[in-house]
């Protein structure tokens, strides 16, 4: 027994110096095959941007897609972020984290190729047409995908995989609302929307609606029936080991540390360069550490000012597609002062969008419209409204509320894209004062502050928004009557002829005239109205120089099977 | 943090300990007797902390839904419902507490919010994680600040003792994020001697479960390499997190052997010629553990339920860090369950404190 501590000395030690050998501290970067490379996929038809013209008149996309090239993939791969994941079954998950490994495990009908969220691509639909109503979309699977179990994926499997997701009614179930689903055959699947809905071809490459492998998920327990919401079971089964036909699978799983995936060896696609993937819960500041000194190789959270200044590695800076706006309540109930039309003409005009941007980083970009610049009808930069004080002042006079004090709400806690709330708070709190106006700031925690903020009781509020899917049908929530509009008290009928603009665009399917059209609505809501888009944060990835083909995607933050 | 003051450490005892007498029997009954309501005490306080935790989760403004579903889920009544009925917030208040309660006594804490599982499963994976690091660090703070506490007394108001003082002074001083950064920035950024963050290095497998201390585990499983790896893993965070630790511990244990220093007996033994060390070692380090031990039982439960910005920074999948994503995401079965965790720790911590007591000098056991 006396022996005993020197004993367990010797065996730590041991261990120690085992481990120490073994190379601990960091994750080794993939070795560079380089000879895996996109370029092998020989076979691949035209996978970028060859997807589908979503216009009017029965259109139909080209085949495309990869039929399984490249080398067998080597090496790994450390990702880190700030973890927001609370599940990845697709059909509870909406969190970016989430969006982002779910990516990587489920193929989706259509998909988007690296940066570019506007055009739609084939994934396991091989083509896909459009009825010239706009309610009716067919598509055509490909028959060579199979799942990671190797059995194949067919119709059936996205149908259950469909309505799945409407039926457990989480997060993600209004992606499918209005929308039912059906398989003629095994290789057809057609959505039906109640009205028009265009914007289907841009909200199934969203990694919610993942296809899964129904036998395996019926069998963990799961159920795409009416009463899915309590009786569908197969969560943790998908927690534990994913049921995909993904470029990757499932190998562990953790909302708070890590969540490890392996290439799918079965996989129908072109292979993935990194047979390993470790996707790492870290916050920002040490993320851009561990990337300067290779222990990680993509660092996903970091702000400008933290990427400023970095060597050796690569940063992949571009406008986010959150974006910022600030609302005046429009409801008289809530305020006297804020739903007062030359009121809110003096804070349109009161605050200083280039300050603002400046105070964001480099890559921040002015929200020209409230539509992000890298999407489908979104306004032209440098086309949203340039402070005036001169007007401004000139409002509030017109306004006959004096000098009116008035109370900004917002959360204070939370950063997007690395930006803070109370940062921008305080900026507009000075900008409006050079106007005349008295801004109280009242930052809440997120989780408090979003009570008052949906009940529509902010007088001012400074919130974001971030892309349900990249359309911009998604951003007809901030009209009268609609869900950001009554949060800043536009009831509907206020404004019946942007109301109608908004009626039009969301069932135009020519894409030129609901551009058009949407562009038209922004154009109407940055000349009066209570929601004034303020800006666009940038979006930053930081990459060890050995990664290459690194992009930021708008949904879910860079590709993990594209990198090289 | 600590749910008892170490100023409220019972007094050194004026003598030495007298040597247990042949009572042995009685004195195990009275042992008994006194665990025993200790423990039923400890149960009765739990179901205090959970009502106490449920009535201010109650009083929290925010609604779990708002915090818990999107922008679109969150105005969709169909979803809202689903949510609502999934945990049990559809029910009155005191029926959901009393459901809460009779789950809890069968050992189901609820489902969690925020990951989608039992509360249970949760705590079962975090407790380790942060249980292996505290215990890492106390251990580190007692043979640091102990040895220390004592030289700054004997050598009371000499350098060494001037230079510890600062010491100490600047452990319980500086915040521990900040040395954590410091740490982090030096230790493994500049120098590269510790691994970063994580309980292990990204691309290593954790070692076969049986504990959840993965030291442990690789220990039981002949896991060498993870052995090491866990190892080295736990120093950069221990360490930090020792530095408050060691600060106090060296504080109190100054003071406490100051106190018995002066008493008549030690100064009997000094006349009596014995060496110095003997006198410290043996009649005066004993009745300063009273006040030694407790402090270090409050140390190692503030450990267990305060490192929150330690996790976060060195990515430790630990308790701070559920607790803190339950309170941001109002996830109310997972406040509780932290809740109880942690008052939990602080009954056992306790009572393994006065049992100590018991065991430094048989008077109080006899007491």
């Amino acid at each position: 027994m006396r022996r005993s501590p020197a004993v367990g000395a010797m065996v730590v030690a041991a261990a120690l110096l085992v481990s120490a050998c073994g190379g601990g501290g960091g994750s080794s970067s993939s070795s560079s095959s380089s000879s895996a490379s996109s370029s092998s996929a020989s076979t691949s038809a035209g996978s970028s941007g060859s997807g589908g013209s979503t216009s009017s008149g029965g259109s139909t996309t080209t085949a495309g897609g990869d039929t399984g090239g490249g080398a067998a993939p080597s090496g790994s791969i450390v990702v880190e972020t700030a973890f927001q994941l609370k599940t990845a079954d697709p059909a509870r998950m909406f969190e970016p984290t989430g969006l982002l490994i779910d990516h990587a495990l489920y193929d989706t009908l259509l998909t988007f190729k690296g940066g570019d969220v506007k055009t739609p691509v084939p994934d396991l639909a091989e083509s896909y047409t459009a009825s010239k109503d706009g309610t009716t979309f067919t598509f055509k699977l490909r028959q060579d995908a199979v799942f990671s179990d190797g059995s194949p994926v067919t119709s059936a499997d996205v149908v259950f995989s469909l309505q799945r997701v409407a039926n457990i009614k989480g997060n993600p179930s209004f992606l499918m609302a209005g929308i039912t689903v059906s398989a003629p055959d095994a290789h057809t699947v057609v959505l039906t929307s109640k009205t028009p809905n265009p914007a289907i071809p841009y909200i199934v490459p969203n990694s919610a609606l993942g296809i899964v492998n129904s036998k395996a998920v019926k069998a963990a327990g799961g159920t795409d029936a009416a009463g899915a919401d309590t009786a569908d079971k197969a969560e943790n089964a998908l927690n534990s080991a994913s049921a995909g036909s993904g470029p990757y699978t499932l190998t562990s799983y953790s909302t708070t540390s890590q969540v490890v995936l392996t290439a799918n060896p079965k996989y129908w696609g072109t292979k993935p360069k990194y047979e390993k993937i470790v996707i790492r819960n870290v916050q920002a500041n040490v993320q851009k550490l561990d990337v300067l000194k290779n222990a990680a190789q993509i660092a996903v959270d970091l702000s400008p000012a933290q990427a400023q200044g970095v060597s050796n590695v690569q940063v992949v800076s571009g406008a986010s597609p959150n974006v910022f706006f600030l609302f005046s309540n429009n409801n008289s109930a809530v305020s006297k002062v804020t739903s007062n039309k030359d009121f809110q003409e003096a804070v349109r005009y009161g605050i200083d969008y280039d300050g603002l941007v400046k105070l964001a980083g480099t890559g921040a970009v002015q929200a020209a419209g409230i539509i992000p610049s890298t999407f489908v009808g979104s306004l032209a930069e440098g086309s949203g409204v340039k402070r005036d004080v001169d007007r401004a002042k000139a409002a509030l006079a017109r306004s006959g509320l004096g000098n009116p004090t008035v109370t900004l709400s917002y959360p204070s806690d939370i950063q997007v894209n690395g930006l803070n709330f109370g940062d921008l708070a305080s900026r507009v709190q000075q900008n409006l004062k050079d106007v005349g106006i008295t801004v109280m700031l009242a930052g809440q925690s997120v989780s408090t502050a979003l009570d008052a903020y949906r009940a529509g009781k902010n007088q001012l509020g400074l919130w974001e928004w971030g892309p349900d899917f990249p359309d911009p049908s998604d951003y007809l929530n901030f009209l009268p009557g609609q869900l950001v509009g009554l949060r800043a008290g536009w009831a509907k009928g206020a404004d019946p002829a942007l109301e109608a603009l908004g009626t039009k665009a969301g069932t135009t399917l020519d894409t030129a005239a609901r551009t058009t059209l949407y562009q038209q609505i922004q154009t109407s809501m940055n000349q009066s109205g209570p929601i004034m888009p303020l800006l666009q944060p940038a979006q930053i990835l930081v990459a060890a120089n050995s990664v290459k083909n690194v992009q930021s995607n708008a949904l879910w933050l860079v590709n993990l099977s594209e990198l090289q | 943090m600590s749910s008892s003051s170490p100023l409220e450490a019972p007094a050194a005892p004026a003598s030495p300990p007298a040597p247990a007498r042949r009572r042995a029997r009685p004195g195990r009954q009275r042992l008994g007797r006194f665990l025993l309501k200790r423990i039923a005490a400890g149960l009765l306080l739990c179901v205090g902390i959970t009502l106490v935790s449920f009535l201010l989760t109650q009083l929290v403004p925010g609604d779990p839904v708002t915090a818990n579903l999107g922008q679109q889920a969150s105005a969709d009544p169909a979803a809202v419902a689903a949510f609502r009925h999934q945990y049990g917030l559809d029910r009155p208040v005191p029926v959901q507490y009393l459901v809460y309660l009779g789950n809890v006594l069968h050992g189901d804490f609820g489902m969690s919010q925020q990951s989608h599982r039992p509360v249970s499963t949760d705590l079962a994976e975090y407790i380790p994680a942060t249980m292996e690091l505290a215990l890492f660090a106390i251990v580190v703070s007692i043979v640091i600040g102990v040895p220390l506490g004592i030289l700054a007394a004997v050598y009371r108001d000499r350098w060494v003792d001037q230079v510890l003082r600062v010491v100490s002074l600047a452990g319980v001083s500086m915040p521990t994020f900040w040395i954590a950064l410091l740490a982090f920035y030096l230790l493994f950024f500049k120098l590269g001697v510790l691994p970063g963050g994580g309980r292990l290095d990204p691309t290593e497998t954790p070692p076969t479960h049986t504990t959840g201390f993965y030291t442990v585990d690789a220990l039981l499983h002949g896991q060498w390499s993870l052995l090491g790896s866990a190892l080295l893993h736990l120093v950069l965070p221990g360490l930090v997190l020792a530095t408050y630790t060691v600060g106090m511990l060296l504080r109190f244990t100054r003071a406490s052997v100051l106190e018995i220093l002066g008493l008549d007996y030690v100064r009997a033994a000094r006349a009596k010629g014995l060496p110095e060390r003997v006198v410290v070692l043996r009649h005066v380090l004993r009745p300063a553990l009273i006040s030694i031990i407790t402090v270090a039982g409050v140390a190692f439960g503030s450990l267990l339920s305060g490192t929150v910005l330690v996790e976060s920074i060195f990515s430790w999948p630990g308790l701070g860090q559920y607790a803190y994503n339950s309170a941001k995401n109002l996830d109310l079965p997972a406040i509780m369950g932290v809740s109880v965790v942690v008052a939990v720790v602080y009954i056992v911590i306790n009572l393994l404190v006065d049992v100590l007591y018991g065991v430094i000098d048989p008077r109080i056991r006899l007491s």
